[in-house]
């Protein structure tokens, strides 16, 4: 099998070396670049399977890069952010990223966000069936085809809105999925703009499915910016 | 002025009244107004010599003709002299002395700020030298004596590197968070309506990230709470204030987070079970100033911390306290409630 490759977009040379030999280790095969033009250009000629983006870039904005590439390609991007700002990070988002990674990060942290992204990335250009498979985290299942979320031997009863904002994350588990995303895929697109009405769901979806919802063990939240459900744990291994 | 003077003279002159000393006196009012509104003394003299002149011309016999000649008339001009010099005088010591007192306290005010911002500058500066010397030192040590370590102190050392350099983040973080707040404006924060178990989980996520030992005990009403906060500023004084418990209270028991909701403002206490505050330094422990003497335990000092969560609780419009009960230390913050977040019950 070939190596899947990442390319590392950061002007920061520690970073590049710290994140570099991490990858290394876990079999990716690594580029990097220091700026964004350098980067657009191992893009084009390289064609990554997962591109790692700082936003804080030298010679150009990093939003011009994700939408420069998301003209032609739909290689799954992670951006790299400073924590302060969530404007930044959504914004990213909404142009098109897979994901963002807040610095300072740990090394788990990096290797399960490239996973994340590189699977669902899979799934679409297979397009395969790996939906109908059911979605185990811990003592969840939440079975697809039947459309049933089980915590350990009891059924979890939902509605119908609780149930779809459940199965969108689980088909996205890992990756963070904005509020504006979850409200135009379950409301559809002409959802009012207000997320109060999902936040509202969420934290009756908690009382149900988490123990302390103060301490989720499954959906988190993602201040300002969206919800995460714990990575799927068949995929992990 | 002195041309609307003129105009409410000729009005009073030709309504009837053909009294010179009404109209003088309305003169002397614009005078003395115009040196109220003026700096200096030559506005006041051009004013008055316009004044005279302007008396003389439009109101006294011969009409709209000048006379020097006119009976008394010296005394007018150097009475409406005296009168405009004098006021101009007063006046302009006046504002002289407004403007020198209004820029001693602005003064006053700029030196206290400046106060505070070197006592905060010393405070971080002293408390971020410290784990930078240990990171620094530590890393010269493993580079220079690579071979001759045991790899047990191998790892220690960058065990320590890792310690220090995550204390550093935390602190980085805790002043980053102050530049959100917005000293002078009337709304010192940005608040938004936030979903509380929202925040304090997310709070709890990332200090879990940092301290993967540490067990938090959280109760709260069942219902769904809504509150207007920054929800940064929230995440870090409750990481600040879990984190103190965690270090400082010397105790394996899980930390208590309570949340009370109650008429218009919400209560979150934190609660450990452990040593407890010195009962010396409980008044002054949100002022971040105890750290530079003789704080128990290193670097670690709890000073910065609890003076950014006392600020930070002030801009929301809350209190904070701190206590001991009996088996530890507790303490306690409130935030008020807003009318958006009542609406949603």
């Amino acid at each position: 099998m070939t190596k899947l490759s990442v390319l590392i977009i950061e002007d920061e040379k520690n970073i590049q070396t710290f994140m570099g030999k991490v990858l290394k280790r876990h079999d990716y095969r690594i580029l990097y670049a220091d700026t964004g033009t350098e980067g657009l250009e191992l893009i084009r000629s390289q064609c990554p399977d997962i591109i790692l983006l700082d936003l804080g870039l030298p010679d150009m904005n990093g939003s011009e890069i994700i939408e420069n590439v998301r003209t032609w390609t739909s290689t799954p991007i992670i951006v790299i952010s400073a924590r302060t700002s969530e404007k930044e990070k959504v914004m990213a988002l909404d142009l098109g990223a897979d994901d963002y990674i807040t610095k300072p990060f740990g090394t788990s942290e990096l290797l399960a966000r490239i996973r994340a992204s590189l699977r669902h990335s899979n799934r679409l250009r297979t397009n395969s069936t790996l939906y109908i498979r059911p979605y185990r985290h811990g003592d969840m299942l939440l079975d697809f085809s039947k459309r049933i979320l089980t915590i350990g031997s009891s059924e979890i009863h939902l509605t119908p809105i609780e149930y779809k904002i459940v199965a969108y994350l689980a088909q996205n588990s890992g990756k963070v999925i904005t509020y504006a995303s979850i409200l135009s895929n379950v409301w559809g697109p002409y959802a009012d703009g207000d997320n109060k009405i999902l936040r509202v769901n969420m934290a009756n979806i908690r009382r149900k499915i988490e123990d302390d919802p103060a301490q989720p063990k499954y959906i988190f939240t993602e201040v300002g910016v969206g919800y995460r459900m714990a990575e799927d744990e068949e995929e992990t291994t | 002025m002195l041309l609307s003077a003129t105009g409410i003279s000729f009005a009073f002159f030709y309504l009837g009244n053909q009294n010179v000393a009404n109209i003088t006196v309305i003169y002397t009012l614009a005078l003395i107004l115009t040196a109220l509104y003026t700096s200096g003394y030559v506005y006041g003299i051009i004013s008055a010599l316009f004044c005279v002149i302007a008396v003389n011309y439009f109101f006294s016999y011969p009409f709209f003709k000048f006379n020097f000649t006119l009976d008394g008339y010296p005394v007018t001009f150097i009475g409406m002299l005296a009168i405009s010099i004098f006021s101009s005088t007063t006046t302009t010591t006046l504002k002289k002395q407004q403007r020198a007192i209004a820029e001693r306290e602005k003064a006053l005010v700029e030196a206290d700020k400046e106060k505070l911002r070197a006592n905060l500058l010393r405070a971080v500066s002293h408390d971020l030298r410290t784990p930078l010397t240990s990171i620094i030192g530590s890393s010269t040590s493993f580079l220079e004596n690579y071979h001759e370590l045991e790899e047990e102190e191998q790892m220690e050392l960058v065990t320590n590197i890792k310690e220090d350099s995550q204390w550093l983040l935390n602190m980085v973080e805790n002043l980053l968070t102050v530049t959100r707040i917005n000293d002078s404006a009337a709304d010192k924060v940005k608040k938004s309506p936030e979903i509380v178990e929202e925040v304090v989980s997310e709070a709890i996520q990332r200090l879990r990230k940092r301290l993967p030992d540490i067990r938090i005990r959280v109760s709260m009403p069942n219902n769904f709470l809504m509150l207007s906060m920054d929800p940064t500023l929230i995440e870090q004084v409750l990481i600040n204030l879990l984190e103190n418990a965690f270090i400082h209270s010397g105790s394996t028991e899980p930390i208590d987070l309570i949340i009370r909701e109650g008429e218009d403002i919400i209560t979150f206490t934190v609660r450990d079970y452990g040593s407890g505050v010195e009962e010396n330094r409980l008044p002054h422990i949100f002022e971040g100033q105890q750290l530079s003497s003789d704080s128990v335990d290193g670097h670690k000092g709890m000073g910065i911390g609890l003076s950014i969560c006392k600020t930070i609780i002030q801009a929301h419009g809350g209190q904070i306290t701190a206590l001991n009960h009996n088996q530890g230390a507790e303490f306690t913050f409130t935030l008020p409630k807003e009318k958006e977040d009542t609406e949603n019950d």
